[in-house]
This record gives C-alpha cells, structure tokens and sequence, in this order.
C-alpha cells in the first residue's frame, strides 16, 4: 500500500494538472480572502469560515481533477493487468491511491492556513472555530476525494470521470436544498436527502467551531463506503460470470 | 509447474478457451502457439488470476490459483501482451517499483541483477518513454525476472519488434530457462517456437489442436504434405510414377520446375519411404524437401482446418 501512496505522492508533484490545481486554490481563495476583508473593514471582525466555506466549494470542482487519473489512466493504459496480478490485495492498490490523494489535498489544505495565520496577525478571530474548520475540510477532502476514485474506477476515460464526479460532488453538494423537493412528496425522504449533503454536515458545524460527531461521522463514513465500491469495481474483473 | 485441467473460459456466449488440459514441468520452456484470436492470452490471463476461469482448474507451483491466488501470483512472473509501463518512469524506478510491491529481499541487488539479465543496465535511468519498443519489452521482461519467480508466464514478448530486437529477445527467453523454472510463451510463429521451446502446444479456435516437441511435431506436420524432389539423371514423369505410386502413403507425383513434386496421402509421412524407392531405382537424388507450404502455411492450414471443423460441430 505504501508503494502505490508513494507512487502517486511523487506523481503529483510532476503532474501539470496537480500544480495548476493548486494554482488556481491559492489564487481564488487569495481573492476571496481580501474582498472578504475588505467588505468586512470597520464593519465586522474578520473570521476564517468565509475563506473555509469558499475553499470546500472549489474543491467540488479541483477535486476530480486529481482523481480521475488514478484508476482510469491504469486502465486505459494496460498497467492495471500488472498491479492485478502482482501478490497485493486489491484493497491496498486502491487505499494507496486513495492516501496519495488525500495527501495531496492535505497540502493544499494547510497552503490555505495563511489566511488564518494572517488574520491572527492583524487581529484576534476565533482559533477554535479556525481549527475545527480545517479538521471538518480535512475530513471532508477524504470523502470527496474516494467519490472522484469510484467514478475513476468506472471507466477508462479520465474527462469522463472527472465530469460524472464533478456532477456527483454538485448534487451532493446541494443535496440540502434537493431535499426540499422532495418534501412535498414525503418527509422522511426529503429528511435523508438532506442528511446527505455535503455542504450541510460543514457550513452549519465545523465552520462555525461546532464539533459534532455525526458530521465527522458522515465523512468518515461516506469515505469508507466509496473506497469499499471501489474495491468492489476494480476485483469484479476476478469474478466468476 | 503449471497444471491446467480442462479450463474453460467464456466472454459472454463467446467461447475464448475450450476445455483445455496441459503441464509444464520445471526446467522447461513450452511454447503456446496458435494464431490470432486462439486464446492465448486469455488463457496466460486466467493463470496469472487476472480473470477468473469459466470452468476448470488451474494450479501454479501447487497452489490453486482461485484458491489462493495471492500465494500463486507470488509464483509468477508475467509479461502480458501490451507491456505494462509506466512512461515517467525511469527504467530502476519501474522495476523497483515491482520488487517493492512483490517485497523482494535485497532489492538493489535483485534489480541490478535483473537489468544485467536483459541488458539494461546502461539504461537504468532513462525515462520509460524515452525507450525504444524492443527495449520496452526487455523492461517488462526485467520487471517479470526481478523477484527470481519459478514461474515465467511470456505473452508474445517478441511481438513489433525488428528482425535484430527479436532475435534477441529469442536469445534472453531461451537463456530464461533455468534448472527448475518453467517458462510458458506464446507466440503466433512456428519458427520462433521451434528456436525457444522445448515443447510446442498448438491451440486454435480455444483448443489445442497439436502438442509435442517441435520435430515431432514438424514431423506430424509436414505428414499428408508435398514434397519436391529433384533427380541429377531426370527420368520421364511416366517412370516415376510407376515407382513412387506404389509406394504406401504417396498420392501422385506431378512435375514441377525441373523436378517432381509427391503428394503424400493425408495423415502418412512416406519421405523416407519415397527417399529409398528412388535411390533403389537407381536415380541420384540432388535435393529433397518440403514442397510449397513452408512450415508455416503448413501451420496455417492445421490451424484453419481445425478451426472450420470446429465451426460445423
Ligand atoms: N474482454 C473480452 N471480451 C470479449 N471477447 C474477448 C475478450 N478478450 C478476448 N476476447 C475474444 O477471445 C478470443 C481469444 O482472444 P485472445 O486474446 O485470448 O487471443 P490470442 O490468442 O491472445 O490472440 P492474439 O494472437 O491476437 O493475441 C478472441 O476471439 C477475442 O476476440
Ligand atoms: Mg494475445
């Protein structure tokens, strides 16, 4: 497993894509930040959760970008029949890729930390909600991340994947307000589509410095069951028909 | 040791492999050969646990390979058909990247050893990418070698490679053949087969449809074949119709560019025969061989004819 994690590790730090996706986190949330501070001037102390929220949102987009190589490009390129008939669990094939990526995001994550060591600097927000924040995108980063993989695992294509995750994360995302749609239809539905949006279990706990554990719960669990489906996806090749 | 007991492999209704049984003992290098389409990859595919089997068993080293398939891949070394690489790699990253993954003790060693075996070691720190075709499969062939498998599974290795790479690449897979290590390597022509193996298995149409040591089976072959001969003292076409037709297994005699050209009847090798009428007869034969079919349009033949046969069932 901590082959294939280096592998991909190393990989993002040759890839073009993976530094244009951090180019372009660093440089919208960089504006945000100071049209936010600037709005804000003399009018509101100045908190992190703006830069936060704002960063969880590109991400439904930047995310797949670093997904849809990882099993899709293995495919595409016959390198698949390799990993597959070498003594590794498929499980380890897929959760070293999985941390790679989630390493990656991790980077990207604590690159951001600037704006909340700047507004240390210049003023006293809060430090609690600032932490918790990270901790929630954290684990946020892992469970969209493992539902860019599934949909690598889905195809050989890689816009492919990176599209169909894309929409995924966007339904997801929005899940919360989906759900109103379907309150007329019963409430319990409308009720369980909500619990799943991604944004939902992060604006209104982590960002705000509220720790509570079934948003944690979401993630985690959201993230484990996408890396189970994936290691379904990529062993079904082994089944018997 | 590789075992195969009547593996059968579908895609669909699609039957790629058809009840196919053979061995591979230790210290032999069997070739699988057969023509596009025969199955030969979906069968490797099946013994390296890459896809799982219809029906039938398949054990690598003792181990079944749907039993256990990790403890049967740690067996095998494979190089399958399209050789997989990664192309920003360099030529050491990739095959430490194999030993690691295979947990191969003293890998450094292992590695360096494995790129002097098929001659990369000058290469080592070129980009995959940057490499020629022939040298792509000498990086497989290393990656394949690095972890010493007694088990050696060769998807074509020769396959788009100039005159001169196979030539080599002939010369690394026949010195592959270690005292206990069994080799399998398909290949769609005969001569190749004939160099490197000590064993043929033809498989057509899923089946094996001929299986033997390369004479042998050259011999089993050419029997129901033609065979041109050509005389110093040339008698009329008349006589030697009247010598070689009564002999057991010849079909006719026809004349051919200075020469005669025997038919033998299918299914009977009567060279030597014919060769002793002739000589009885009193003509000095100058020259004696195969007539038409090289052996490969002679393999072509069986191939096609098994595979009509099995179209009419
Ligand atoms: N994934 C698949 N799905 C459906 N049919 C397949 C699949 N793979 C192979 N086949 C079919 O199975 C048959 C055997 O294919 P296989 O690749 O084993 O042949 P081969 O002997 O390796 O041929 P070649 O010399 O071209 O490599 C072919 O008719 C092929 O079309
Ligand atoms: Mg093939």
């Amino acid at each position: 497993m901590w082959v294939v994690f280096k592998r991909e590790m190393r990989q993002y730090f040759t890839s073009p894509i993976a530094y244009l996706v951090a180019f372009a986190v660093l440089f919208l949330t960089g504006i945000t930040f100071t049209s936010d501070l600037r709005a804000r001037s003399g009018l509101a102390p100045a908190d992190g959760s703006v830069i936060q929220g704002f960063f969880a949102f590109v991400m439904i987009f930047l995310a797949p970008l670093l997904t849809m190589r990882l099993l899709a490009e293995e495919t595409r390129e016959g390198t698949i029949e390799l990993l597959l008939t070498l003594p590794v669990q498929d499980g380890a094939v897929v959760f070293g890729k999985f941390l790679g990526a989630w390493a990656y995001y991790t980077l990207l994550l604590l690159a951001t930390l600037v704006y909340p060591i700047l507004l240390i600097a210049l003023g006293n927000p809060d430090i609690g909600a600032m932490i918790a924040g990270t901790i929630g995108l954290w684990l946020y980063g892992g469970s969209i991340l493992s539902v860019g993989l599934l949909f690598s695992a889905l195809t050989e294509n890689q816009i492919v994947a990176g599209f169909l995750s894309m929409a995924a994360l966007f339904l997801l995302w929005l899940a919360d307000s989906i759900g109103i749609l379907f309150a007329g239809i019963s409430v319990e539905a409308a009720e369980f589509v909500r619990t799943l949006s991604l944004r939902g279990h992060l604006s209104t706990s982590f960002l705000l410095g509220i720790f509570r554990p079934e948003d944690a719960v979401f993630y985690i669990g959201l993230t484990a069951v996408m890396l189970l489906i994936t290691i379904q996806i990529v062993g079904a090749r082994r089944w018997r028909t | 040791m590789i075992e195969v007991r009547n593996l059968t492999r579908r895609y669909g209704q699609f039957v790629a492999v058809d009840d196919i049984s053979f061995q591979a003992r230790p210290g032999e290098i069997v070739g699988f050969l057969g023509p596009n389409g025969a199955g030969k990859t979906t069968t490797m595919r099946v013994l390296t646990g890459y896809i799982p089997p219809t029906s039938g068993t398949v054990r690598i080293a003792g181990v079944d390979v749907m039993e256990d398939s990790l403890e049967a891949r740690r067996h095998t070394g494979y190089l399958p058909e399209t050789v997989p690489l990664y192309p920003d790699m360099t030529v050491r990253e990739m095959v430490n990247f194999v030993a690691d993954l295979r947990g191969v003790a003293s890998r450094r060693a292992r590695v360096d050893e494995a790129l002097a075996q098929v001659g990369m070691t000058e290469r080592a720190g070129s980009l995959i990418r940057s490499l020629s075709k022939g040298m792509r499969q000498r990086v497989g062939l290393a990656q394949a070698l690095v972890h010493s498998p007694p088990i050696l599974i060769l998807d074509e290795p020769t396959i788009g490679l100039d005159p001169h790479q196979v030539i080599e690449v002939r010369d690394l897979v026949r010195g592959l053949g270690a005292a206990d290590r069994t080799v399998l390597f398909s290949t769609h022509i005969l001569s190749e087969a004939e160099q490197v193996c000590d064993r043929v298995l033809i498989i057509a149409g899923g089946r094996i449809v001929a299986e033997g040591a390369p004479d042998a089976l050259r011999d089993s072959l050419q029997r129901g074949g033609r065979v041109y001969l050509r005389l110093a003292n040339a008698p009329e076409l008349k006589q030697v119709r009247r010598v070689l037709g009564d002999v057991a297994g010849v079909a006719g005699v026809e004349s051919e560019s200075g020469g005669f050209v025997v038919q033998m009847v299918k299914g009977m090798d009567a060279r030597a025969a014919v060769a002793g009428e002739a000589v009885r007869a009193g003509w000095r034969v100058l020259e004696m061989r195969p007539w038409g079919a090289t052996l490969e349009d002679i393999f072509l033949e069986f191939t096609a004819s098994s595979r009509t046969i099995k179209r009419r069932r």
